[in-house]
């Protein structure tokens, strides 16, 4: 720019912790010159209950309660590797009926979240209507849990050695009817963003990270693999009955706003793939194993990785015998992914900042826990 | 009746009139809008939720009127006064039929662009006796986006007054008997609507509004009444563009069977649904490309137009080369977007 | 401008589609049979009396400990009319704390403690909440 007698100063602005756009309760410090950014200061902990600690105080069955509250938006997601942590410690096999169901429900918790990001996203960019979309087609995904779990959000499903019911006696038609219409609403999803000129200019080159340095700042989930690394911990540390089933991983290349956009949407078909396979595979039998009355785990620790709508989400639980867990600690993959922000966020316009923290898809519950 | 007792009453009559309208389209608005997102809208209030609108503007009426701490006080208290008064203004002169108008002016398309320019001041005034961070970044927004968006947006209506002959409302839509400046002025009709979207902020042009960025941007410290006025405002304007745009492009209350007024509120609600769609529609814009838009495209563009308008005057062509013409250049123009955008 | 264009068709589309709102006072939500609301006890149609035997395990288990629970004597086992020794006297539940995570359910030794389809809880005070176990009336299970 020409010389300019214009002495001009660095703006501080807060966004946050009350901002309709920080999904949640994240506050960012902005300094801004003009519309630029100049620097960011993410503050977290505005939604800090001390899940980690509280765990300690309760019984091993209750602790499912809590974690639901983690990651509220992928409740059965998180209840998924606690269990798993404990089967391993106390030793208990888990019926195949109850995997396939683990599997179906918390796949279909993975497109509600990802439908979720779809809308927040939308909003974020300015369209009213993909939040609407989006909702239209998580409210049905909602109801078949409110008629498998008995729950909206907070499920509370998952037990040590399998899950708390069977699938409803209508749950095929259920199902079956869920689908298309699933299916048809990512369609409408897509043909209204990802073509959009707007949309485009607004996201293809905007919060970009290169495949190393995420690697470095330890992103997981779709933040990674829109980056071009195809790292998914359902075929990477097979689990569960994911080795059974088909899907693709698919990955993006060029690591911005777009491509973590458009990589979610595709996960949604692949999610949608494996809830089909569930259906038609899945086997007759008991829902929940042979498991203690009272549990007990044997002194050890265990660490177990699921892979989350947002990422890695890790439990590592201690135990020194008892009933109550020693240490449940969670590697809550928002938290990890949100490092990488600054990094994305240098030299964007205010309007992209809102993007970028919309395109990585926190949840402030996880971050914070 | 003495002249002056006509006067005040016709303009009565005519913010009379503006202001129902207005309660009508937010209601609209609301409406339309919740039907395409596949919901029904507001519902509770007297028919399918008719009067939610004069119940919300009760609402407002009673609401605790805040001044902030930090707010320059009288700038604030003005600012709505500044953007209410200057749109209300306009309407003098936007014939709805030949009879049905409060004052035709020789010069009325000159007028309404003149006066709907101060508006700009309001708002920018209201960002900044606000006192707050956003709303100054609004308005900062807002000052740029509508004093560049206005140019394109005259321009544009000057191949129109071109082919007319005259800034004269009613001699426009008598020069389009017979055939709607929308053939003869596609290119102007589409800088119109896009330069009136930006001015109107509204989506995709709502960048100095916008809820997601700047939460509201000039009117976040604003409640009650007064930004009540603000809201009222917009949606005026919303009227009274898309009012303008039927008179200019398509030729008022000219119409066969019908009578005039209806012709005219036909054509207007068209225009007024298009942008609805679009606001359900459309993601919004960044500020650069926003400035980019208006400079690099809708300028030239108008320039362009301007310059076909002239030869097709001075030459006197036949009409349908005039319409060749333009929708070439507009194919050409979105041609040459798409490449450069996708290079 | 063609995207452009498909998004605007997809929202004319959807705009001819049949809401899928409900006007919800007016219409009620289609509740499934496991809809997990606010816990109740039931009611022992046979007997006249509560399932429940006061025996705390909820009150134990439960994550936010919303749940009180006294215990008392049966008046009705010396006539023989019930073989249960001992009887719920008080059972209280802390509404405004409680998440409705169904371990109560669960934990429940005599089945006596089920989900209702409870979930309307607004209301203007604090105490409000607290009373609003009223609502929670027993269902009755079992009966001639």
């Amino acid at each position: 720019m020409a010389e300019s007698r214009l002495e001009t100063v660095d703006m501080f602005i807060n966004m946050g912790p009350q901002h309709p756009s920080t999904h949640g309760v994240f506050r960012m410090v902005l300094t801004i010159d003009g519309e630029q950014i100049v620097d960011m200061k993410p503050h977290i902990g505005y939604l800090h209950r001390g899940v980690e600690k509280l765990a300690e105080g309760l019984r091993y069955r209750e602790v499912t309660v809590l974690l639901d509250r983690t990651d509220y938006l992928a409740a059965l997601n998180n209840e998924l590797p606690y269990v798993m942590a404990l089967e391993k410690l106390l030793d208990v096999k888990v019926p195949e009926r109850a995997e396939y169901i683990r599997v179906l429900v918390c796949e279909l918790n993975r497109i509600a979240s990802h439908l979720m990001f779809y809308g927040a996203f939308g909003a974020d960019a300015g369209a009213t209507t993909p939040f609407m979309y989006a909702f239209r087609d998580r409210e049905e995904i909602q109801h078949f849990f409110e008629a498998v779990t008995g729950g909206r959000l907070m499920h509370n499903y998952f037990r040590v050695g399998g899950v708390r019911y069977d699938l409803p006696e209508d749950w095929r038609e259920r199902l079956t009817k869920l689908i298309p219409h699933l299916r048809k609403g990512i369609v409408d999803c897509e043909r209204l963003l990802s073509d959009n000129e707007i949309f485009l200019n607004r996201t293809i080159g905007v919060g970009q990270i290169s495949a190393a340095d995420a690697i470095d700042y330890g992103l997981t989930g779709p933040n990674l693999r829109a980056c071009g690394v195809r790292l998914d911990l359902r075929r990477d540390q097979p689990y569960s009955v994911y080795p059974k089933l088909e899907f693709d991983v698919p990955t993006r290349s060029r690591g911005d706003c777009y491509d973590r956009y458009l990589l979610r949407v595709e996960e949604m078909r692949q999610s949608l793939r494996i809830v089909e396979q569930c259906l038609e595979q899945m086997p007759d039998g008991p829902s929940l194993g042979e498991v203690p009355r009272v549990i007990r785990p044997k002194e050890g620790e265990v660490y177990v990785g699921t892979e989350n709508p947002r990422g890695e989400y890790g439990i590592y639980l201690v135990s020194r015998g008892g009933d109550y867990p020693y240490r449940v600690k969670v590697r809550a993959p928002s938290f990890c992914n949100l490092m990488a922000l600054n990094e994305m966020m240098r030299g964007c316009y205010i309007a992209d900042c809102v993007l970028i923290l919309g395109s990585i898809d926190i949840v402030l519950g996880e971050v914070d826990r | 009746m003495p002249e002056w007792v006509e006067s005040i009453i016709r303009v009565a009559i005519a913010i009379g009139f503006v202001l129902t309208t207005v309660l009508v389209l937010i209601w609209l608005e609301r409406k339309v809008i919740g039907h395409i997102q596949q919901r029904l809208g507001p519902m509770r209030t007297g028919f399918h939720g008719f009067l939610q609108s004069p119940a919300d503007a009760v609402k407002l009426l009673v609401k605790e009127d805040i001044i902030p701490a930090a707010a320059d006080r009288w700038a604030f208290q003005l600012a709505p006064a500044l953007v209410f008064v200057p749109i209300f203004l306009t309407v003098v002169s936007i014939p709805f039929t030949r009879t049905l108008v409060v004052r035709n002016l020789d010069l009325g398309l000159f007028y309404v662009f003149a006066i709907s320019s101060i508006s700009i001041v309001g708002i920018v005034m209201a960002g900044w006796a606000s006192g707050n961070k956003y709303a100054l970044l609004g308005s900062v927004r807002a000052g740029a986006q509508m004093v560049s968006y206005e140019i394109p947006l005259v321009f544009s209506i000057l191949g129109v007054a071109m082919v007319a002959g005259s800034l004269n409302l009613e001699t426009i839509v008598d020069a389009q008997r017979g055939l709607w400046y929308i053939v003869l002025q596609p290119v102007g009709m589409f800088i119109f609507l896009v330069a009136s979207l930006a001015e109107l902020n509204r989506t995709p042009f709502d960048i100095p509004v916008a809820e997601s960025e700047v939460v509201g941007g000039p009117y976040v410290e604003y409640s009650g009444i007064r930004w009540g006025v603000f809201f009222l405002s917009e949606y005026a304007n919303t009227f009274i563009i898309s009012a303008l745009a039927a008179v200019v492009f398509l030729a008022g209350w000219r119409g066969p069977l019908l009578p005039g007024w209806l012709w005219f509120l036909i054509k207007t609600y068209a225009i007024i649904l298009i942008i609805f769609w679009f606001r359900a529609t459309l993601p919004r814009l960044r500020i650069d490309q926003l400035m980019t838009f208006a400079w690099k495209l809708l300028l030239p563009l108008a320039f362009v137009n301007l310059l076909i308008t002239g030869l097709y005057l001075v030459y006197d062509w036949p009409r349908w080369i005039l319409f060749v013409a333009s929708v070439a250049v507009l194919a050409v123009a979105s041609r040459l977007v798409y490449v450069v955008g996708r290079a | 401008m063609l995207g452009m264009l498909k998004g605007l068709m997809t929202t004319m589309q959807s705009h001819f589609r049949k809401p899928v709102t409900i006007q919800y006072p007016d219409e009620r939500p289609d509740l499934p049979p496991r809809y997990a609301g606010f816990p109740g006890l039931i009611w022992d149609a046979n007997v006249g009396e509560p399932f429940c035997t006061g025996c705390q395990v909820c009150a134990r288990f439960c994550p936010t400990q919303c749940i009180y629970v006294t215990m008392k004597d049966n008046p009705k086992v010396g006539d023989g009319t019930s073989k249960r020794r001992k009887i719920v006297d008080e059972f209280e539940l802390n509404v405004s704390c409680c998440t409705q995570c169904a371990v109560c359910v669960e934990v429940c030794n005599f089945d006596a403690i089920e989900m209702t389809h409870t979930f309307e809880m607004a209301s203007y005070s604090r105490e409000q909440v607290m009373n609003l176990q009223d609502m929670l009336s027993m269902k009755e299970k079992g009966g001639p």
